[in-house]
């Protein structure tokens, strides 16, 4: 059974230059984490008590100003960063999207770039070679997929990663906000593989500043502010547009 | 201790099913390199017979037989440029891979292997010169030679663990970047790569005993040089591998979830 489940889930980074030289007192407390020191060491308190469940066909949206603490979530849900205190458990496979060119090298063509992702997300060279018709296709990249990813532009490597990504059917499938790269026809095409996969029993998170994406998308929605969840609430998806019809 | 070896231990074999990437990737990284070039990574082999030849050309002893010299130097160079290949760019491995780091779930050691490999595969085009350069300059192909053959398995296996030494050093103290970088530039010169120990100088003799990297040269150089098997070397380079290979265990368990928030 697919799930995720927090329990007081904090985060501290530490930093060992000093961040700022204005004197603190002074500092309006900004968006982001609270900023902490002892001796020459420095925290950023980055996420503070966060509990939550997730069960099968959750589509949670993560909002709040920069420096809530979304990315840093997203990261502790993948098992990137190890929570400082508190406890976490997650069931299922989970593939995450942080960065569009994260395991892309540039001078190899987008198709070598597919085995490449596979064999990082850990897929057989047979799955690989199974899907890869389908990444391409679904990318609608044509004739750039063999030249190299350096000629690509952010809107075709956020194609490519997209389709790369959602392939293999991950369970869980963790998403930052750069998924506004792609043109509206293509985010189109992604919000209907991201509801084909809710629907097939799986889970989503979605990082965004981008309301409409999140109302169309998800089913709760997770307000961040300061590493502490403002609000955790649940709302039916407004479908929009060819995703209703189906 | 138990723990950081589970740790160490899970973290190793997670790799070792996910062996396609760092093949590949390390595969990528050697194009990448010499992407563009007419000779490609023939040109590593070209760097080293270079290299070689310069130091026979200065510093072959007079009078003295100069084939035994080509090949002292030959096999020297290849041993120490390798050791000093992969400790210098181990310190700095974590910091390049940061995206990664930050972005994948890949255990550590996926890196410590692909840039191994790396090291190995450039390795080879030396490998290739330096028996060139023994089989002209007269050295017969006798059974000793399978003790170099071993002692190059040794220095193989204690690869993965010099790698992972320094890379952890290299994430806790950034300095130590420059440090390494530095002492092993200084430390071809104390250690016997092209001068031999004759036992008179105690400056000589004492950088030779003294050093590790001694044996790890000898054991590779000896049973070419004199047809024989370097007991003490082997010994030596044995226990000097092992623990390395502790250490390496021992900071792969205990620090491998650190790493991410200290590059
Ligand atoms: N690698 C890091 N080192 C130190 N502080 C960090 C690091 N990454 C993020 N932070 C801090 O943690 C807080 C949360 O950041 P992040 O999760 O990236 O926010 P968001 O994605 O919501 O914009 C911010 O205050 C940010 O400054
Ligand atoms: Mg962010």
């Amino acid at each position: 059974m697919v799930s995720i489940k927090l329990d007081s889930v904090s985060l501290v980074y530490k930093l060992h230059e000093k961040l700022t030289l204005s004197a603190p007192d002074r500092r309006v407390s900004g968006p982001g984490g609270r900023i902490e020191s002892s001796g020459r060491k420095q925290f950023v308190q980055a996420l503070d008590g966060v509990s939550f469940e997730l069960k099968a066909g959750d589509r949670l949206g993560l909002v709040g100003p920069n420096g809530a603490g979304k990315t840093t979530l997203l990261k502790v849900l993948y098992g990137i960063y190890e929570p400082t205190e508190g406890s976490i458990a997650i069931e299922g496979k989970v593939d995450a999207l942080f960065n569009i060119n994260i395991g892309f090298r540039r001078e190899a063509t987008g198709r070598r770039n597919i085995v490449l992702r596979g064999l990082i997300s850990g897929w057989t060279e047979a799955e690989i070679e199974e899907k890869m018709e389908d990444i391409i296709a679904f990318s609608e990249l044509g004739d750039f997929i063999d030249l190299p990813f350096k000629s690509y532009s952010q809107g075709m490597a956020a194609r490519l990663a997209f389709s790369a990504a959602t392939a293999l059917d991950p369970e869980i499938l963790l998403m930052d906000e750069w998924i506004g790269a792609g043109d509206a026809s293509f985010q189109d095409k992604a919000k209907r593989r991201m509801d084909e996969l809710a629907e097939k029993a799986g889970i989503i998170v979605l990082a965004s500043h981008n309301e409409s994406l999140i109302q169309s998308v998800c089913t709760k929605k997770l307000t961040l502010k300061s590493g502490r969840i403002e609000s955790l609430t649940t709302e039916p998806p407004k479908r929009m547009g060819s995703a209703a019809k189906r | 201790m138990i723990a950081a070896l589970n740790g160490a231990v899970d973290d190793i074999s997670k790799a070792m099913k996910l062996h396609r990437v760092w093949i590949a990737l390390a595969h990528e990284d050697i194009g990448d390199q010499h992407r563009r070039t007419t000779l490609g990574p023939l040109w590593l082999l070209v760097n080293y017979v270079a290299f070689v030849g310069t130091f026979v050309f200065v510093f072959q002893p007079a009078g003295k037989d100069a084939a035994g010299y080509s090949a002292y130097v030959a096999i020297g160079l290849l041993v120490w440029f390798y050791l000093m290949e992969v400790m210098s760019t181990s310190v700095a491995l974590f910091q390049r891979e940061e995206s990664f780091i930050e972005g994948t779930t890949l255990p550590l050691f996926v890196y410590v292997m692909r840039l191994g490999l790396q090291s190995v595969i450039r390795a080879g085009y030396a490998i290739a010169g330096c028996i060139a350069i023994l089989i002209v300059s007269g050295s017969p192909v006798t059974f000793p030679w399978l003790w170099s053959l071993a002692g190059l398995l040794l220095i193989l296996f204690v690869t993965p663990a010099l790698t992972t030494v320094f890379a952890f050093l290299g994430a806790f103290f950034p300095d130590s970047q420059f440090i390494v970088g530095n002492l092993l530039r200084v430390g071809m010169f104390f250690t016997p790569v092209f001068w031999m120990n004759n036992g008179q100088d105690p400056i000589q003799k004492y950088a030779y005993e003294w050093n590790p990297f001694t044996y790890f040269l000898e054991i590779v150089r000896l049973p070419i040089i004199n047809g024989e098997f370097p007991v003490h070397a082997f010994i030596v380079t044995i226990i000097a591998s092992l623990l390395t290979w502790a250490i390496a265990l021992l900071l792969l368990g205990r620090y491998r979830k650190q790493v991410v928030f200290l590059i």
